[in-house]
């Protein structure tokens, strides 16, 4: 609770920042309040409670995903630059819009009312319509805004509505009372069928979920590459504890309506994400499909209630997190590398000899790549292996072996760049990293090694 | 209360194919008995009976914009104001408070805006 208060006022001061010494400081005060927030996030530690009329619940678990939130936007803040890619660009205003987002992302995983889901929903996308379109001379990035706003603002209306025809089934906002309804073993209003299945289109578009994934490829080609890892990894990992509280804490009583749902969403998944990556040029539009494929994987653990999903699901969000900051890390760290338009080249072959250019930088994209892949030792193996025995049932046994095959696809197209970096390229210039990309590099792939090594160190923590 | 069995319905279903028929039926026919007119002031868009001059995709100056915005700004605060008003008395100190920290939000954005020089007309 106290990290969405604390954020509030502080994207504030970000702003008014940006005036202050042409805005030097904006970067590290960013970084000075989110861990100021992160910190405030303790106060709440071992006190379970409600706040704000019942709408915000705080227990231990919420508290810990607001931490992942936090930490995660606090290394992407560290490897961002300045953002002087930009024409005309606005830092300040970015910073401060991050922060904003993140009182979004923040809400959506402590929310007890579906109202407060709906807000922090909003938050969090209009923050991400308005980050998209930032590099205003760039026409990708034009198309990519209006498209994410077109789209998105659809969706959040099905939402919305959707949450109007559970009200109107249970007569209730709060997630406790809907499991209450359900826990009764009268029959059940239609509305409130309608209602969850109009609440999972809306939530799923935000996951780029499959059949709802049309918008994926070119938000995040388009984005400037700070914000589609910003993508990426809040809001998925936002966007999947909400639908963790809703389907687990909410409607779990309902279980065989929803879990067909999802078992259909899960199966385009894997196969659109798996498929459609292999023959990728960009490696932004690979990481956009791939992110389809792992949404997926995400879908799968949430596919039957039991007691380890919360587990399962957070291990896979840490693993993703730690192994996406990674590869559109080493990405921003070759910006510098231009096409013939004079934009940043974000093709896989711009890793061309990169094991000669920079050794440190081409083991950092391939224990990324390894992670994302699934190969055991990373923490990609673990986090597919827990969530795949969570949906082991007879149930849905196809669809674990279709999820092993795709993956089986994945490795394919995972390994090129791997293999790209091995290629012999004619530019032999040694590549100078900045020290802060240095540290936050060190830090996501030892984490992915780490979890890969000893995943007791988180499974066994929550 | 009578019982309907499936066979009860066939005068809709009846209907249902009758009105769709119908339709299909005129949509083709109209494409094969209508004349052909081209020229030059059936092509023109239709304005009003207006002769239409230029572009549709006329550029507005981005100040256009920004008026709009803080337009929907002074606009929204009104909106809030309104109630809050009218409700003064029950809501007490409590209500007067809140609403202090909403004007401070909206007056740090205004202040924002006049830092950023939105309201410089002279300049650019």
């Amino acid at each position: 609770m106290y990290p969405i208060l604390f954020l509030s006022f502080s994207g504030l001061i970000t702003l008014f920042l940006g005036f202050f010494q042409e805005g030097k400081w904006v970067k590290p005060a960013t970084i000075l309040f989110l861990a100021i927030a992160s910190i405030s996030a303790f106060i709440d530690w071992n006190k379970p409670g409600a706040y704000f009329f019942n709408m915000l619940q705080v227990n231990n678990f919420n508290l810990l995903l607001s931490l992942v939130i936090l930490i995660t936007a606090i290394l992407i803040v560290a490897i961002s630059d300045n953002f002087k890619e930009i024409e005309y660009a606005h830092s300040a205003e970015y910073y401060a819009i991050m922060q904003f987002s993140l009182v979004g992302a923040i809400m959506m995983t402590n929310f007890q009312s579906l109202i407060m889901l709906f807000l922090g929903v909003e938050i969090l996308s209009v923050s991400m319509y308005v980050l998209t379109g930032t590099d205003k001379r760039n026409l990708r990035g034009n198309e990519a805004a209006i498209k994410y706003f077109l789209l998105g603002a659809f969706a959040t209306g099905i939402l919305l509505f959707g949450i109007a025809m559970i009200y109107g089934g249970v007569g209730a906002f709060e997630i406790d009372a809907i499991s209450g309804t359900l826990a009764s073993n009268q029959a059940q209003s239609l509305f409130l069928y309608i209602g969850l299945v109009m609440l999972l289109i809306g939530l799923l578009f935000k996951l780029a979920a499959a059949p709802f994934h049309f918008w994926t490829p070119d938000v995040y080609e388009g984005a400037p590459t700070i914000f589609t890892l910003f993508m990426a990894t809040i809001v998925k990992t936002a966007v999947v504890f909400a639908l963790y509280r809703i389907l687990h804490q909410s409607f779990q009583n309902m279980h065989l309506s929803w879990s067909y749902i999802l078992a259909g969403c899960i199966a385009l998944s894997l196969i659109i994400g798996n498929l459609s990556a292999v023959k990728q040029i960009s490696f932004k539009r690979m990481l956009a499909f791939s992110s389809i494929s792992h949404a997926g994987f995400l879908l799968l653990g949430l596919l039957h209630v039991s007691k380890t999903a919360d587990k399962s699901l957070l291990f896979y969000s840490v693993s993703y997190l730690l192994a996406s900051t990674s590869a559109f890390g080493v990405l921003l760290a070759l910006k510098n590398e231009r096409t013939e338009n004079g934009r940043s080249n974000e093709n896989i072959s711009v890793f061309k000899g990169l094991a000669t250019r920079s050794p440190f930088l081409s083991a950092v994209l391939i224990i990324s790549m390894l992670s994302l892949a699934g190969i055991p030792l990373t923490g990609g193996f673990w986090s597919k292996f827990y969530v795949l025995t969570d949906a082991a049932n007879d149930q849905f046994f196809y669809l674990i072996v279709l999820a092993l095959l795709l993956t089986a696809v994945g490795v394919y197209y995972y390994f090129k760049p791997i293999i790209t970096v091995f290629e012999k390229s004619d530019i032999q210039e040694a590549i100078t990293i900045n020290p802060i990309f240095k540290i936050i590099f060190v830090l996501t792939t030892l984490g992915t090694l780490v979890l890969g090594l000893f995943p007791d160190l988180l499974y066994g923590m929550i | 209360m009578t019982d309907y069995i499936p066979q009860d319905y066939q005068p809709l279903l009846f209907q249902l194919v009758l009105a769709l028929g119908f339709i299909i039926f005129t949509i083709l026919i109209t494409h094969v008995l209508g004349p052909r007119l081209k020229n030059a002031a059936k092509d023109a868009p239709f304005e009003c009976g207006i002769e239409s001059v230029g572009d549709a995709r006329a550029p507005l100056a981005v100040r256009y914009f920004l008026i709009a915005i803080l337009f929907v700004l002074f606009d929204v605060e009104i909106i809030f104001m309104y109630p809050w008003a009218v409700n003064f008395l029950k809501l007490g100190w409590f209500g007067f408070v809140e609403m202090l920290f909403f004007v401070t939000f909206l007056m740090a954005g205004f202040y924002y805006i006049i830092r950023k020089g939105v309201l410089n007309w002279e300049n650019d």
